[in-house]
């Protein structure tokens, strides 16, 4: 009861501390310094109509590259912690035929939608994660659905590898192009889609990288809906 | 059932993921049709193993041509039993006699029982519980007097001819 009350408190003091330094901020008035130069460039600069995706993947990139990072080291986390000999599903109960053939039809179509999500990250609203997330639970879908199913292992891990280095490499052509690690090369450049801005093959280099860090981030949530849903056998 | 060839049935994924990718773009752009043709063939060749199991064969006309016709038929069968709901709530007498059904299906196919089975439950007054081969299993909310037989037989014959049938005729032609 005293811990309780004592937490409740505590609580109630860092709130009315920090809405006490809220307070000075006023809401709804331009405090936009930077954001209104990224508003006003967006385009010109880097092709991409979709002003979030143009400041994550292309003015702030190192910071992308640290979140894909950051979820690699997770995946491969989990894949240390939850490391055993031998691993099985131990799933007991089959889903129905309307569960298993459901997911199946299914299936197909929100791989095609997450792919839909960072194929068009560039134009609306989304990009590699969200894709990445979305082909991800298909997988976890088949997973909830079937006792058996295991997703092809030695595929993934490479996909996933490849796609990572393929961020950094599209970083390293833009260091050797541009002068600096992950300079936009196909719009600054190759000028490649300047004429067709808000279409599909316009952005620069912005669909390319969430491409990647789609299948990325497909592929490592897989691995660790993967690692986490099986269990150790004993003989 | 006797699977189609691998040509077939990566034909027919292709073809539905590009359908579905036409409408999710509800563009004609020469770009958008590129990209979704692309990306069609790449999800198609990696999930088409998932995916069907008959491939072209679906898409006979007359199995089109009947799922465009049951598409009206289920939605005025759907407004029906919600009004026949609605009427069961707000009747002050409530006619509600609910109790467990058995149900028999002459459907063959996976993709067609899940079909019988949404369609049960997206109508309400019933509801599927379970599906196990050609037994269904249905919460009904008011079950018929012709229903409540001790009479094995008479009972599913009463219960299926009342819930399943309906459907049947429709979903037999489209999903075999």
């Amino acid at each position: 009861m005293l811990k309780r009350s004592l937490a409740i408190i505590t609580i109630l003091i860092i709130g009315y501390w920090l809405a006490q330094s809220l307070a000075g901020v006023p809401f709804g008035e331009d405090k936009m310094l930077v954001g209104q130069y990224y508003l006003d460039h967006v385009k010109d600069q880097t092709g991409a109509v979709n002003a979030v995706t143009a400041i994550v993947v292309n003015y702030r990139g190192f910071d992308t590259l640290g979140e894909v990072t950051v979820l690699f080291i997770a995946s491969t986390g989990v894949g240390a912690l939850l490391w055993r000999k031998r691993k099985k599903r131990t799933a007991k109960t089959e889903g129905s035929v309307v569960l298993t053939t459901g997911s199946e039809l299914l299936f197909p179509f929100v791989v095609l939608f997450g792919s839909y999500i960072f194929i068009h990250g560039h134009l609306t609203p989304g990009g590699g994660f969200p894709g990445g997330a979305t082909i991800a639970t298909a997988f976890l879908l088949l997973y909830m659905a079937f006792v058996s199913y295991e997703i092809p292992h030695k595929a993934f891990e490479k996909t996933e590898g490849l796609a990572g280095m393929g961020y950094v490499l599209v970083g390293l052509t833009g260091l050797a192009i541009g002068g600096y690690f992950l300079f936009d090369w196909i719009w600054q450049t190759w000028q490649w889609g300047t004429g067709n801005i808000g279409r599909l093959f316009s952005g620069g280099f912005i669909p390319i990288i969430y491409t990647l860090i789609g299948i990325k981030v497909g592929t490592e949530l897989s691995g660790i809906i993967d690692n986490m849903l099986k269990e150790e056998v004993r003989e | 059932m006797e699977e189609a060839s691998k040509i077939s049935r990566y034909l027919y994924t292709v073809i539905i993921l590009f359908l579905i990718w036409l409408f999710l773009t509800a563009s004609t752009d020469a770009q958008e049709l590129e990209m979704g043709l692309v990306l069609s063939l790449i999800i198609g060749a990696l999930t088409y193993p998932i995916f069907t199991t008959r491939g072209l064969a679906n898409l006979h006309p007359k199995r089109v041509a009947y799922a465009v016709a049951y598409a009206p038929y289920f939605l005025w069968a759907m407004i029906m039993a919600n009004l026949d709901v609605a009427y069961r709530v707000l009747h002050p007498a409530r006619p509600i006699r609910p109790g467990i059904v058995h149900c028999k299906t002459v459907l063959k196919t996976n993709p067609g029982k899940l079909a019988l089975a949404n369609s049960i439950t997206l109508t309400p007054g019933t509801i599927t519980l379970d599906v196990d081969d050609d037994d269904y299993f249905i919460h009904w909310i008011w079950v018929p007097d012709e229903a409540l037989t001790e009479n094995e037989e008479e009972h599913v014959k009463a219960a299926s001819r009342n819930i399943t049938e309906p459907f049947e005729k429709f979903l037999k032609v489209i999903f075999g």
